[in-house]
C-alpha cells in the first residue's frame, strides 16, 4: 500500500516537471509567435480583406478584376519574367562558382573570401545597389567612361542599357549569385567523395556521377534556391524603382498605388499584393510537388 | 602466375612516404587481408589497386595486364567502402544495378543480375527500398552486391565492417567470407582489427609505417611472428629482452630464469641480446614431470575473460601474461601465491631486430 503511494507520488510529480518543462519550452517560442501574428498574419490577413474591399471599406470584386487589366497583367509579366531569367541565371552562376571554390580543390582562403563576400552582396539591394550600378555602368559611369576613353568602346552604343530589363536583370544577378552560393556551400560540402569514388569505380565516367548521382541528390536543394531567388527577385522593390521608372515590375505599381498621389488607390495595392501571394504559392506547390517526385529518397 | 600482382610499389605524399617496397602476389580466389594500425598504409594500397591512387614508382597487374595506369572506371575491380557509399538517391536494386547500367546491359539482364544479387546477400525483399531504410548491416551487404554485381576481377573490401557493432561485424564476416569463395573471387581486405584478419583470411600482409611487415597465413601470423611490431600487434603477446647463454643449444635467460628455444640462434655469441616473444596461453603452470623451461614465479593478478582466464606473473622483475582455459571445477591460485610456469622450447620466439 505505501509502495503504491509513493509510486503514485513520483508519477505525480514526473508529470508535474513535464508539464513545467513544456511551458518552459513553449515560453520560448512566444516572443517568436507574437512577432508572425503582429507582422505577418496580421498584415497578411489586412492585406487579404482590403483586397476585396473598395475604399469606404465595402465588399468589391473590383480590385481583383482590374488585376487582368492590361498594363497589371504586363507588370506580373515583367516581375515573373525577371525573376525567372535571375533565378536561373544567378543560380546557375553561383552554382557553378559554389562548385568551383567546394569541389574544385581551390585553396581555402578562396572559399572563405566568397562565403564573405557572398553573405555581404547577398544583402546589398535597394537604392545603395541602384546607384553603385549607375555609377559603375550608367550612361556616364566609370566603366563607361573607361571603356569610352581608354578603349574607344562605347557599351550603350553596342546594345548594352543599364535602364532596360536586361540592364535590371544585370542589377539583380548582383545580389541572386551570393545568395545562391550561400545556399549551395553546405549543400555541395555534403557531396561525399566515396558517392564519387564509388560511381568511379561502377564505370561511371564524370559526366554520368554527375548525371546519375550528384545532381539528383542535388536536386532538392538545387529546386529549393531557385524558388528562392525567383521570390528574392520577385518580392524587390527599391532596386527597380531607383534603377528605373520605364519598368514597372508589380512591386513598383503597388508602391504608387499605396503611396502615389496620381495612382493613389490602397485596396488595388493589396489586390496586386494578394496577387503575388498567390503566384509565390503557385510556385511554392509547383517546388512541392517536383520535388516529391524526383526526390522520393527524401521522404 | 599471380592473378594480382603488385610490384615494387612506392607511393609518396609529397615528402610523406605512404607506401614503400611492397611486393605481393595474390592468387586467383585467394582472400588477402591487409592488416595494420591507421596510417600503416593499408587504405593507400588498396586505393592504388582501385585506381584512386597513382603509384609513385612500381606496377599493378591483374590477370598479367598492366592496369598502373588505366583510369578507376576503366579497371574491373569492385569495391567495398567503409561508409557505404550507397547513392542515397537511388533505391536498392538501382543501387546493385548502377553498374550494369552504365556498361548498358538489358534491362532484362540488369533485373535479373540484381535478383540474384539480391538472392546472394539474404534480401529479396529489399529491391524497392531506399539506403535510408535499411540498417548499417544491411546497407553493407547491398554495398557488396553492387560491387560483385559487375562481375569484377578483384573485390576490394576497405574496412567494411569498422562502422558495424560487434555482433554484426562478426555475423557478416562469416557472410562476406563465405560469398567470397561461393564465387571464387579474388578479395583484398583491409582492416586494422586483427582477430578480422585472422578470422577471415587464406593470408595476411602485416603493414606497418609503409612497410610490409610479415606476409603469412593466420596461423603464421599469429604463431609465429617474425617481427617485434607482428608480435605485438596481434594477438596478446609477452615480449621481454633477453641474453644468449649458449646459441648453439638455444639456451637463454630472462630476469635470471633460463629458458630455452627451439629456434636458431646462428651468428648469435654468448651475451648478445635477443627479442623473444612468449604467447600468454602457452605458459602453463609447471608439473613435476617437467623438467625443461620451468621458472619461479609470482601470482600478481587475476582476470577473468569469460572464456579463458588472464594470469599475470612476475618472473624475476618483469611481468607476463599467462592464459589459461577457464575451468570452473579447477581452483585458481591465490594473488601473492609462489608458483612455477612453464612452456615449450617451440613457444620462445626469437624475434627479428
Amino acid at each position: 500500500m505505501a509502495q503504491a503511494t509513493q509510486n503514485q507520488i513520483r508519477a505525480n510529480s514526473s508529470q508535474r516537471s513535464l508539464v513545467i518543462r513544456n511551458l518552459v519550452a513553449w515560453a520560448g517560442v512566444v516572443p517568436f509567435l507574437v512577432f508572425v501574428i503582429l507582422f505577418l498574419f496580421w498584415p497578411a490577413s489586412s492585406l487579404i480583406t482590403g483586397s476585396f474591399q473598395n475604399q469606404s471599406g465595402a465588399f468589391t470584386l473590383q480590385n481583383i478584376i482590374d488585376l487582368f487589366t492590361p498594363s497589371i497583367m504586363n507588370a506580373y509579366m515583367l516581375s515573373i519574367q525577371i525573376s525567372i531569367v535571375t533565378a536561373i541565371g544567378g543560380g546557375i552562376f553561383g552554382f557553378m562558382l559554389a562548385y568551383a571554390v567546394i569541389q574544385g580543390g581551390l585553396p581555402r582562403w578562396v572559399r572563405t573570401a566568397l562565403t564573405t563576400f557572398s553573405g555581404v552582396a547577398s544583402n546589398f539591394a535597394g537604392v545603395p545597389l541602384a546607384f553603385a550600378f549607375i555609377a559603375t555602368l550608367g550612361h556616364t559611369g566609370f566603366l563607361t567612361a573607361l571603356f569610352a576613353d581608354k578603349l574607344g568602346i562605347d557599351i550603350y552604343n553596342l546594345g548594352f542599357n543599364l535602364y532596360n530589363f536586361w540592364g535590371l536583370a544585370l542589377t539583380y544577378m548582383y545580389f541572386q549569385f551570393p545568395l545562391m552560393v550561400l545556399i549551395m556551400a553546405p549543400a555541395l560540402d555534403g557531396l561525399r567523395e566515396e558517392w564519387r569514388e564509388a560511381s568511379e569505380n561502377l564505370g561511371a565516367s564524370s559526366y554520368q556521377y554527375w548525371r546519375y548521382v550528384a545532381l539528383p541528390i542535388l536536386w532538392p536543394s538545387l529546386l529549393g534556391s531557385t524558388i528562392l531567388l525567383f521570390g528574392n527577385a520577385f518580392g524587390a522593390y527599391a532596386t527597380a524603382y531607383a534603377l528605373t521608372r520605364t519598368l514597372n515590375v508589380v512591386t513598383v505599381l503597388i508602391g504608387d498605388q499605396i503611396s502615389g498621389n496620381v495612382l493613389f488607390n490602397p485596396n488595388l495595392g493589396y489586390a496586386l499584393a494578394f496577387g503575388m501571394i498567390v503566384i509565390m504559392a503557385v510556385s511554392i506547390g509547383l517546388y512541392t510537388w517536383l520535388q516529391r517526385r524526383t526526390a522520393r529518397w527524401l521522404q | 602466375m599471380a592473378f594480382l600482382e603488385l610490384t615494387n610499389i612506392r607511393k609518396q605524399f609529397g615528402q610523406a612516404v605512404a607506401v614503400e617496397d611492397f611486393n605481393l602476389k595474390v592468387d586467383r580466389g585467394e582472400f588477402v587481408s591487409f592488416l595494420g594500425p591507421s596510417g600503416c598504409g593499408k587504405t593507400t594500397t588498396l586505393r592504388m589497386i582501385a585506381g584512386f591512387e597513382i603509384p609513385t614508382v612500381g606496377r599493378v597487374a591483374v590477370d598479367n595486364v598492366d592496369i598502373t595506369d588505366k583510369a578507376p572506371n576503366q579497371r574491373n575491380v569492385g569495391m567495398v567502402f567503409q561508409s557505404y557509399a550507397l547513392f542515397p538517391n537511388m533505391t536498392v536494386a538501382q543501387n546493385i544495378g548502377f553498374g550494369l547500367r552504365i556498361r548498358r546491359e538489358s534491362e532484362s539482364a540488369i533485373k535479373e543480375r540484381v535478383d540474384e544479387m539480391l538472392a546472394l546477400i539474404h534480401l529479396e525483399q529489399k529491391g524497392p527500398s531506399y539506403p535510408s531504410q535499411l540498417s548499417g548491416g544491411q546497407q553493407q551487404r547491398v554495398a557488396l552486391a553492387r560491387a560483385l554485381a559487375i562481375r569484377p576481377q578483384v573485390l576490394l573490401l576497405d574496412e567494411p565492417l569498422s562502422a558495424l557493432d560487434a555482433k554484426i561485424r562478426v555475423s557478416l564476416r562469416a557472410e562476406i567470407r563465405a560469398i567470397q569463395r561461393k564465387l571464387g573471387i579474388t578479395a583484398i581486405y583491409v582492416t586494422h582489427d586483427q582477430e578480422e584478419a585472422l578470422s577471415i583470411s587464406d593470408r595476411i600482409v602485416v603493414m606497418s609505417q609503409g612497410h610490409m611487415e610479415q606476409v603469412g597465413t593466420p596461423f603464421e601470423i599469429y604463431n609465429f611472428p617474425q617481427t617485434a611490431f607482428v608480435a605485438s600487434f596481434v594477438g596478446t603477446l609477452n615480449t621481454t629482452t633477453a641474453e644468449v647463454v649458449d646459441s648453439a643449444r638455444g639456451v637463454l635467460q630472462i630476469d635470471g630464469a633460463r629458458l630455452e628455444t627451439a629456434e636458431k640462434l646462428d651468428g648469435r655469441q654468448k651475451g648478445d641480446k635477443v627479442t623473444i616473444a612468449i604467447r600468454p596461453e602457452r605458459f602453463s603452470f609447471a608439473s613435476e614431470q617437467k623438467k625443461a623451461n620451468v621458472v619461479d614465479c609470482r601470482i600478481e593478478n587475476i582476470t577473468f575473460l569469460g572464456s579463458i582466464v588472464r594470469i599475470q606473473v612476475s618472473i624475476g622483475s618483469g611481468k607476463y601474461y599467462m592464459d589459461t582455459f577457464n575451468n570452473p571445477f579447477l581452483e585458481l591460485p591465490k594473488i601473492g601465491d609462489k608458483d612455477q610456469v612453464t612452456c615449450s622450447r617451440e613457444a620462445v620466439l626469437v624475434l627479428k631486430s
